[in-house]
C-alpha cells in the first residue's frame, strides 16, 4: 500500500476534521493573498509610471508661437523623442473635462491650473538619467515654466510599495505561524484518534518514516488545499469589485486591478503544501517513541 | 565488533519458515538473558539480575504474580524498554546496542500479541492482518495469499472483509494472532493474550500457540492464569520480587530442574 492509500485510508475516517483545518488555513492564506494581491497592483502602477514613456513641458503663458515651434523642433531632433504634441490651456482643461466629468469643478480652478504644454512621448527603454538631464535642460529655456518627468510619482510609488512588501512579509509570517499551529494541532488530534495505528505499525517494524509518511502527505495536502480554497475565495472577491471598478479611475491612473498572476498563485499552493508537510513532520516527530 | 560499536541494521541469520539454513545459528540460544536488570523506581527492581538462555524452537511460560515484571520481560525484548544493566541477546545480536534505526527490523523478527489485541477497530480483518507485510513491502497478490493462510491457521477462514471492531473478543484475539505470524518470525511473543477471554476461549488460545509453535516458532507466553499451565507440561518462568525461577519441566515436574537466576 502506497503511502498516498494509507493517507487517504487515515484522512477518510476524520474528513470532518480535515475540512475544519482546510478552512482554517484558508482564512489565514486568504489574508496573505489579499496583501499581495494589493501589493501585485501597487507594483504594476508603479511600472506603468516608471515605463510611461512621456513628459509634460509646462510652457509660461508669455511664450511666443515662434518659440513653442522651435522649442517642439528641438525636441523632435532629441534623441528618445518619439512624438510631441502641443496642448493649449483650453485643450488641457476639456481633456480633464472629459475624465472627470465635473464642469462645475473644472470651471472653479483658475486659469492656470491648465497652462499650455508640450507632451513629449519617449522611448520606453530610455535611461533615467537621459531623461533627467532632457529636463534639465528644458528648464534652462525661457519659454518653459516646469519639466514633469512622473519621476517623483514612480518613486513614491515605490515608496508605497516597499511599505506594501513589508507589510506583506510580516502578514506572512503571522500567516506562517497560523498554518503551522492549526495543521500541527490537526495532525496531532488525527495521530490521538489513529494511536493505535501508529502503535501498531511500530510494533510490527515500521521505521519512523514509513509511519510519519502518510501523516506528512495529509498535512500538505491540507496546506495545499487551504491555499487553493484561499486562491478560489479571493478569485471571487476579485471577480465582484473588478466588475464594479470605475475605468475612468483605471485610466487616470494608467492601469486597471489584475489578479495575481498564476505563478504567485502556484506559489502559494505550494507554499501552503510545504508549510503543511513541515507542521505535520515536526508534530509527529516527537509522538513516534515507542 | 569493537567495543560501543551500534549495530547498524539487524539481519538475523535464521528465520522460522525461510529456506536458508545457518548450521552454526542453529545451535545458538535463540535468546539469551545475562544478568538483566531493570527497575522503573530505584527503590523497586522489577528484574534483579535475570540470566537465563531459550532454545530455537522452545515453548516457554512466563508467569507470575501482578507487577512481578512479566510485561516487562517482553518489552525489554522488542525494545520498548532499555536495560538497566546486562545483556540481552537475540539471535545472537544485542537488542540493547541496537540503533535507534536498526529496532524496526528486530521487530519485523518478532511477533507480539496482547491482552488488549491492538487491532485498528474501525479496519477488516484482512487490513489488520496484512499491515506486517505492508511495512515489509510485499506485493498485494502475495500478502492477499499469505494473509488468507494466516486466517485459515486461526480459524478465520473467509472472514477477510469483516470489520474488526464488530467480531467477538476471542475473534479478535485470532485476528491479533494471524497478524503476529503472517511475517513468520522467528519468535512470538504474548503478553497475557488471554487475559480478556473466558476460561474455555484461553484454553482454544492456547492451542493455537502450540499449533504455531509446533511449526518452529519459539513462543514466550506470558501469563498468570496458573490452570493454563497445568493444560500441558511446558517450562516455566516464574517471576517474583525482581528474582526468577526457571522450571524446565513445568510446574508439575518442578522439583529436579528447579534453579533461581
Amino acid at each position: 500500500m502506497t503511502p498516498v492509500e494509507r493517507a487517504w485510508r487515515g484522512g477518510r475516517n476524520d474528513w470532518r476534521l480535515h475540512v475544519l483545518s482546510v478552512f482554517s488555513v484558508a482564512v489565514a492564506f486568504v489574508c496573505l493573498a489579499s496583501a499581495l494581491l494589493v501589493v501585485v497592483n501597487v507594483d504594476a502602477v508603479r511600472e506603468r509610471w516608471a515605463q510611461t514613456g512621456r513628459a509634460s513641458v509646462y510652457l509660461k503663458a508669455a511664450a511666443t508661437p515662434e518659440q513653442v515651434s522651435v522649442l517642439e523642433k528641438a525636441l523632435r531632433a532629441s534623441e528618445g523623442v518619439t512624438d510631441v504634441r502641443q496642448v493649449s490651456a483650453d485643450q488641457a482643461r476639456r481633456e480633464l473635462g472629459g475624465l472627470v466629468n465635473e464642469e462645475t469643478l473644472l470651471s472653479a480652478l483658475p486659469v492656470e491650473a491648465f497652462p499650455a504644454s508640450l507632451e513629449v512621448m519617449l522611448r520606453d527603454d530610455l535611461a533615467v538619467a537621459r531623461l533627467e538631464k532632457l529636463a534639465a535642460q528644458l528648464a534652462q529655456l525661457p519659454a518653459v515654466e516646469s519639466v514633469e518627468t512622473y519621476q517623483a510619482w514612480s518613486e513614491r510609488l515605490a515608496a508605497l510599495l516597499a511599505g506594501g512588501v513589508t507589510a506583506a512579509g510580516i502578514l506572512a509570517l503571522v500567516v506562517f505561524a497560523a498554518v503551522i499551529s492549526v495543521v500541527s494541532s490537526t495532525i496531532r488530534l488525527s495521530l490521538q484518534r489513529r494511536r493505535v495505528e501508529v502503535e501498531v505499525l511500530k510494533l510490527v517494524g515500521a521505521t519512523d518514516s514509513y509511519v510519519r509518511r502518510p501523516f506528512v502527505l495529509e498535512g500538505a495536502a491540507q496546506g495545499a488545499s487551504g491555499a487553493f480554497l484561499a486562491i478560489a475565495l479571493l478569485g471571487v472577491l476579485y471577480a465582484i469589485v473588478h466588475s464594479r471598478f470605475d475605468q475612468r479611475l483605471a485610466l487616470l491612473i494608467g492601469s486597471g486591478p489584475s489578479f495575481l498572476p498564476w505563478h504567485v498563485a502556484l506559489a502559494i499552493v505550494v507554499l501552503g503544501a510545504l508549510l503543511g508537510a513541515l507542521a505535520a513532520h515536526t508534530s509527529i516527530r516527537k509522538l513516534l517513541v515507542l | 565488533m569493537e567495543p560501543g560499536a551500534k549495530v547498524r541494521a539487524f539481519r538475523p541469520a535464521l528465520r522460522a519458515g525461510a529456506n536458508r539454513f545457518d548450521p552454526v545459528a542453529a545451535h545458538r540460544p535463540v535468546l539469551v538473558f545475562d544478568d538483566v536488570h531493570k527497575a522503573y523506581r530505584a527503590d523497586a527492581p522489577v528484574l534483579k539480575g535475570l540470566s537465563l538462555e531459550i532454545q530455537r524452537g522452545e515453548f516457554v511460560f512466563i508467569t507470575g504474580p501482578s507487577g512481578s515484571g512479566k510485561s516487562t520481560l517482553l518489552r525489554l525484548l522488542y525494545a520498548a524498554e532499555p536495560v538497566d544493566s546486562g545483556r540481552i541477546l537475540f539471535m545472537g545480536r544485542e537488542v540493547g546496542r541496537l540503533s535507534r534505526a536498526s529496532v524496526p527490523f528486530l521487530r519485523r523478527n518478532i511477533g507480539i500479541v496482547f491482552q488488549d489485541f491492538k487491532l485498528v477497530p474501525n479496519w477488516s480483518v484482512l487490513e489488520n492482518v496484512a499491515l506486517p507485510l505492508e511495512v515489509l513491502g510485499v506485493n498485494s497478490r502475495l500478502t492477499r495469499q499469505r494473509v488468507g493462510d494466516a486466517l485459515e491457521r486461526v480459524g478465520l477462514d473467509g472472514r477477510g472483509s469483516e470489520v474488526v471492531g464488530a467480531l467477538s473478543g476471542g475473534e479478535q484475539q485470532r485476528v491479533a494472532i494471524a497478524r503476529a505470524i503472517v511475517g513468520e518470525p522467528a519468535l512470538l511473543l504474548a503478553d497475557e493474550p488471554t487475559g480478556n477471554l473466558d476460561p474455555q476461549l484461553a484454553v482454544d488460545i492456547l492451542g493455537l500457540f502450540e499449533d504455531i509453535h509446533a511449526s518452529g516458532v519459539t513462543v514466550l507466553f506470558a501469563t498468570h492464569d496458573r490452570s493454563l499451565l497445568d493444560v500441558r507440561p511446558r517450562r516455566v518462568l516464574v517471576l517474583d520480587e525482581g528474582r526468577a525461577s526457571d522450571i524446565l519441566k513445568g510446574l508439575d515436574e518442578a522439583a529436579p530442574d528447579r534453579h533461581v537466576a
